[in-house]
């Protein structure tokens, strides 16, 4: 047990290090987000001509949708990080000519991908601490102490389910090898079916297949504790969703990573670029 | 399959097969037939004694570094199996890992932004070393390699040869019986092959009884260090023994090596002749049983050549591999 802490830990360390020698990325990384979603709020504020809206109050629950949007935007680094991170970490390993070395050693692979999804948390959550910062005095977002701890609660469950799916990319990307096409693809299918950008209640296609997807109900849980003052009491059901959502996020992930690994070694294509 | 105590690695009937390009990806497309497929291990069975120095020799493409990834549990074997250290390869890969130590060709298979000492750190705890246990390994490894003063340095700042020494040292970080030593020299220059030989040969087998298979296609690389070699060719070994043993399969005692500028027509001279272009340098190597009797007619028929230096020397590996498959070995280094 205590080696495979200590692969974690080296693993993690090892990702950090390495991230530390590319400052310009990281900035990229930091205010890439909020870049992202300012043309939203001025498109979202032309449309409906102020900041309010009663017609988004009715599906969102608030009828701000600054703030509703700017926590779409926080919350999404986790999705952009996770499902880039994770596959883009394989395929750098295999740049670099180190998979080999990683898939050759007995050790277990889950405290490999655990390594590399925490060190990938523990960036992403750097970014995500700037982007709070720039919209608390930035945007006027208010954020009480109270609220902090249920919201990292939700955060944990989120990024636990997100990760999982990050393993299975990561076992797809040992096989295909180039997979930013297929992560695209997978990333704008959660902007559209989940509440990133927009209440999905705004379509019943987009609500349904929402239910499916952790984001959802992260998102939910955390602008309720947010925008809306909600009492955890009333969030317990989605929380409990989200863990759900996560052992089969994982599971799935796991599993996949783990045929697609024995598919390289017979296939040969562990060594291909 | 058993292993016997002496026998550290046991491989029986491996075979590695690869499609042909562009047929069935990803399982759509007609079903492949044997002869789309590209054998690149034939078959091979091979039995190394422990604290032997066992090389694979052979061209480019003849399937050592395949074989070395079916013995590193790195590629699945299509049929057969090897036993390394008492664990089977495919029914117990973990364990069969952890007895092996490999280093494969390419100076890019360290994180290059990392030092040295930091590889070998997530190295060892790849390998399910402590904390403690990695700190004392490494500190050894790198007195050992020479590198203790640059141990703190990104490995973008060292040199090929430093970072081969770091690539060695990662293959004995968990001090493992059983090392696969894919070209370790490859790339160098002399006097750091020479220092990689060396440590190769007197410390890890002869002093820590390690038990090496060295895949290399320098014939004097495997000459001078191994106890037996397996001549590969075409996925297959066509010959095992020592070096010694190998080079009196040459049915002539002697052969006379001439260099000249421009071609000379040597046929019907000797019992066998094979010629190789060096940098516009044509090198005939004459087999015959006597070298004197041969010699006037190899002045005469050298007359449409330059003849630069004649030497006679005795048979050679390379000779060796060419009596038996009737091909050179490719891509030798000069220097080497």
């Amino acid at each position: 047990m205590s080696s495979e802490l200590f692969l974690v830990k080296e693993e993690i360390k090892k990702n950090i290090k390495i991230l530390l020698c590319y400052p310009v990325e990281i900035m990229f990384w930091a205010i890439f987000p909020i870049l992202w979603v300012i043309p939203f709020i001025f498109q979202g504020e032309a449309l409906v001509g102020g900041s309010t809206s009663s017609q988004f109050k009715e599906l969102a629950g608030t009828e701000q949708f600054i703030p509703f949007v700017l926590i779409g935007a926080i919350i999404s680094t986790y999705l952009f990080s996770s499902l880039y991170g994770m596959g883009g970490s394989i395929r750098m390993e295999s740049y670099w000519g180190t998979l080999e070395y990683i898939l050759g050693s007995p050790a277990r692979k889950i405290s490999v991908l655990m390594g590399k999804a925490l060190s990938e948390s523990i960036s992403s959550t750097f970014f995500v601490a700037t982007q709070v910062l720039i919209c608390v005095f930035g945007f006027g977002l208010k954020l009480t102490v109270a609220k902090v701890l249920p919201i990292l609660l939700v955060l944990l469950l989120l990024v636990a389910g997100l990760y999982g799916m990050a393993i299975a990319l990561a076992g797809v990307t040992l096989q295909i090898k180039e997979s930013r096409s297929l992560v695209h693809t997978i990333e704008y299918l959660f902007y559209l079916f989940s509440p990133i950008r927009y209440p999905v209640g705004i379509n019943p296609v987009i609500a349904t297949v929402s239910l499916v997807i952790p984001l959802t109900y992260a998102l939910i849980a955390i602008r309720g504790i947010w925008l809306l003052n909600q009492p955890m009491s009333t969030l317990w059901g989605y929380v409990g969703l989200l863990a759900l959502l996560d052992v089969i996020f994982i599971g799935v992930g796991y599993t996949i990573f783990y045929y697609m690994e024995k598919r390289v070694r017979k296939s040969g294509s562990v060594s291909q670029y | 399959m058993d292993l016997a105590p002496e026998h550290a690695i046991i491989a029986k009937g491996v075979v590695k097969t690869f499609r042909k390009k562009g047929r069935r990806k990803y399982g759509i497309g007609p079903k492949i037939t044997p002869d789309e497929l590209i054998y690149a291990v034939n078959g091979v069975d091979l039995t190394v004694r422990r604290g032997e120095l066992f090389g694979l020799l052979g061209p480019n493409g003849a399937g050592k570094t395949t074989l070395v990834k079916c013995l590193s549990t790195l590629l699945l074997p299509n049929k057969g199996t090897a036993i390394i250290s008492g664990h089977d390869i495919i029914n117990d890969p973990i364990a069969a890992r952890e007895c092996i130590g490999i280093t494969t060709g390419g100076e890019r298979t360290l994180y290059w932004k990392l030092s040295g000492r930091d590889n070998l750190r997530y190295f060892a705890a790849l390998y399910g070393l402590s904390s403690e246990e990695a700190d004392r390994r490494i500190s050894y490894l790198m007195k050992i390699m020479g590198l203790e003063d640059r141990q703190y340095e990104r490995i973008e700042k060292y040199s090929t040869g430093m970072r081969q020494k770091v690539s060695i040292s990662r293959a004995l970080i968990h001090d493992p019986p059983v090392l696969l030593l894919d070209e370790p020299t490859l790339g160098l220059d002399p006097s750091f092959s020479r220092f990689i030989r060396s440590f190769i040969k007197k410390d890890l087998n002869q002093k820590q009884k390690k038990t090496i298979i060295l895949t290399t296609h320098y014939m004097d690389e495997a000459d001078q260090l191994c106890d037996r070699i397996a001549i590969m060719n075409e996925g297959k070994i066509v010959a095992v023994d020592t070096p010694e043993v190998l080079k009196r399969r040459i049915p002539q005692d002697e052969v006379l090596e001439v260099r000249c500028l421009g071609h000379a027509d040597f046929s019907g001279i000797g019992q066998r002749v094979y010629a190789d272009s060096v940098e516009g340098v044509t090198i005939y190597r004459i087999h015959a049983e006597n070298v004197e009797d041969i010699m006037s007619q190899v002045i005469q028929a050298a007359h449409s050549a330059k003849i630069l230096s004649m030497n006679v020397t005795k048979p050679t590996l390379e000779d060796v591999f060419i009596h038996l498959t009737g091909a050179r070995l490719t891509g030798e280094d000069n220097e080497q």
